[in-house]
């Protein structure tokens, strides 16, 4: 503390009561231990009546000359922006720049006159002070003092800056710089400062995981429903009706197709009885086998064909003729019902050593 | 968050005890809704529950702490209950208990509440860190190298400093505010509200100024999860110094890190 006392006040004896108002404000730190910005409410009631900012002297005064006024005020704006766009550099302990901005402004202070212009300083004031606080901190610690230029310095080097023109980037007062940054970095600087954190590891899906997005607003959803389901009453029945008719008439088409099979054995050889296990049985196909039974059982429904046991008991599939149905008497109706599960048709396929079908498999057609 | 809220929040923390905090006001209505049982009521809730039940609810809050921890932004105790504790809110106390036991034991972090006020839990890791850099290579995001160097500048600078140092010292490390960068994306966000809202930093206004201008300080994240000690260490390698030569850091750092360590 004392240290920026020794360093901002010396310059400061000889300035006129306002400064002695700044060397106060900064005083107070000291005295209460906080460090407040104190100017507005400070009395300057110990000051010589001379400059006194807003006393009713300034608006007896006739110097009342508007373009005199105007000047100080835009002297008074070019220091402000010129102390705000500074402020880091004003800072460094290494030149007095504070100091000059403060005597500047007191040359301009002689002139003012006016409660207008007399903000403008007050404001200037507030800010040097505010400085002058920083700049005291600076000093504050027996240690060594921290210099934020020197350590991005020292991190440039650590994250391996490659530096290509050195004289000129002394030069340069921040916004341009020499040199490049290689492309791990920043990487390398998180990977050393690593070790101050103790921060727990996050965990991660192995597999990533999905990204969840918000919800799309709602009355979407509801229209897309809504045409989602409009569409599919308009494509069910068809479907439907479609399904249902091909599947008639894939019905009707195997039947008439086992009908020609059947009709071409007999035709083929009429007197050798064809046996009807041989005739509906596929070996490779148990499911074929029980398609070939159910079409096989249009065929008699239809009187197209007829089932008789043979002289060994063993069912036998004949084709009937036309006409024939007349002669037989369509009186003595029989109706069976016949079970087939895979052991047996297994078994029939052995006992009856059935190597193919008699009964091609349809050709696959492109439904 | 935004500003006003945050400066809404230092106006008026001294005066009201159910405090506006920097989360939304809506949170902030089911936070008044939760009032923590007493011990007496725990006991009765918890004869209710069979103890796989109280199991697992504690294994799905665990769950939700991991998960939660990818953000690496704290978990409000009212969004926890809200969430995840839902009917087993009167055995509260048990519950977070158990978690912060099971996340000890089993994972090695440490569930700290960082904000008693607004009940806000962080998870910390409670291993040593191995010296030097880590043996996995994991993947270490750059923003942690970004977040060293502004901690850094600020607990050098005596714990607060004006925004405009950091976006200086940021500057010279090639890394401007005003810019997209490619590595961090839009800087400026990253710094006072990703950070912010990970409570590694707090970027409040400072009153009085025309312009408006803003200063940090560390986060409770930052003070329950880095090193003081280690920044200076870091620092002594990078000046060649010895860190003792920041006197007053240094005992901050020391005695800080002691009362910290003691609580670990």
């Amino acid at each position: 503390m004392l240290g920026a006392h020794v360093e901002v006040h010396p310059k400061k004896t000889h300035y006129k009561m306002k400064r002695a108002r700044s060397g106060g404000d900064e005083d107070a730190p000291r005295q209460n231990g906080s460090a407040g910005r104190r100017t507005e409410d400070q009395h300057p009631g110990d000051a010589e009546g001379e400059g006194s900012d807003f006393g009713p002297a300034d608006l007896q005064n006739n110097e009342n000359d508007p373009s005199l006024r105007r000047e100080i005020r835009s002297k008074y704006r070019e220091l402000i922006s010129s102390v705000q766009q500074n402020r880091e550099d004003m800072l460094s302990p290494s030149n007095n720049k504070l100091t000059e901005v403060l005597e500047e402004a007191n040359q301009l202070f002689k002139d003012v006159r006016q409660a207008r212009e007399a903000a403008l300083d007050a404001q200037l004031l507030v800010m040097a002070t505010d400085l002058g606080k920083e700049k005291a901190g600076q000093l504050f610690s027996e240690g060594t003092a921290f210099d934020p230029a020197a350590f991005t310095e020292h991190l440039l080097s650590f994250m391996g800056i490659n530096r290509l023109e050195e004289g000129d980037e002394e030069q340069q007062n921040g916004s341009t710089f020499g040199g490049y940054l290689p492309q791990d970095a920043w990487h390398r600087l998180s990977r050393r400062a690593e070790c101050c954190f103790r921060t727990a590891p996050s965990f991660h899906y192995m597999m990533g995981s999905f990204h969840a997005e918000p919800p799309p607003p709602k009355q979407r959803i509801e229209r897309q429903r809504k045409a989602l389901t409009t569409e599919a009453k308009r494509t069910v029945p068809t479907q439907l009706k479609k399904m249902e008719t091909s599947h008639q008439e894939a019905t009707e088409k195997e039947v008439e197709r086992i009908l020609g099979c059947l009709k071409r054995y007999y035709e083929d050889d009429p007197a050798s009885p064809i046996s009807y296990f041989e005739f509906v049985i596929d070996p490779k196909s148990f499911a074929r086998t029980v398609e070939n039974i159910f079409h096989t059982s249009f065929l008699i429904r239809d009187d197209l064909a007829r089932l008789y046991l043979n002289d060994e008991k063993l069912p036998c599939i004949a084709h009937v003729e036309e006409g024939e149905v007349e002669a037989e008497g369509s009186g003595r109706r029989k109706q069976c019902i016949m079970s087939l599960c895979e052991e047996t048709w297994k078994e029939i396929i052995d006992a009856f050593d059935i190597q193919e079908s008699m009964i091609p498999p349809p050709e696959v057609d492109d439904e | 968050m935004t500003q006003r809220n945050r400066l809404s929040h230092t106006q008026s923390a001294s005066q009201s005890r159910r405090q506006p905090s920097t989360s939304a006001a809506q949170e902030e209505d089911d936070d008044t809704i939760f009032t923590q049982p007493s011990s007496t009521q725990v006991q009765k809730g918890l004869e209710k529950l069979t103890a796989a039940e109280v199991e697992r609810k504690v294994a799905e809050v665990v769950q939700y702490f991991l998960v939660k921890d990818q953000k690496k932004v704290p978990v409000r105790r009212a969004e926890l209950v809200k969430n995840v504790v839902k009917e087993y809110r009167n055995v509260y106390p048990e519950i977070i208990k158990r978690t912060a036991r099971t996340l000890d034991q089993v994972f090695g972090l440490k569930l700290v509440e960082i904000d008693s006020k607004n009940h806000m839990y962080i998870l910390v890791n409670n291993l040593e860190p191995a010296d030097g850099a880590s043996p996995i290579n994991s993947p270490t995001s750059p923003k942690m190298g970004l977040l060293f160097v502004i901690l850094s500048v600020v607990f050098m600078k005596g714990g607060v400093v004006r925004e405009n140092l950091i976006w200086n010292t940021l500057k010279k490390l090639r890394v401007d505010p005003g810019e997209k960068h490619e590595e961090f994306g839009d800087v400026k966000r990253l710094v006072t509200d990703e950070f912010v809202r990970q409570r590694y930093l707090e970027y409040a206004r400072i009153p009085h100024t025309e312009p408006i201008e803003h200063e940090f300080r560390w986060g409770q994240r930052a003070d329950a999860e880095v090193s003081k000690a280690k920044i200076l260490e870091f620092l002594g390698q990078l000046f060649e110094q010895e860190p003792q030569s920041w006197s007053q850091q240094y005992k901050e750092a020391h005695s800080s890190q002691a009362s910290s360590s003691s609580q670990r």
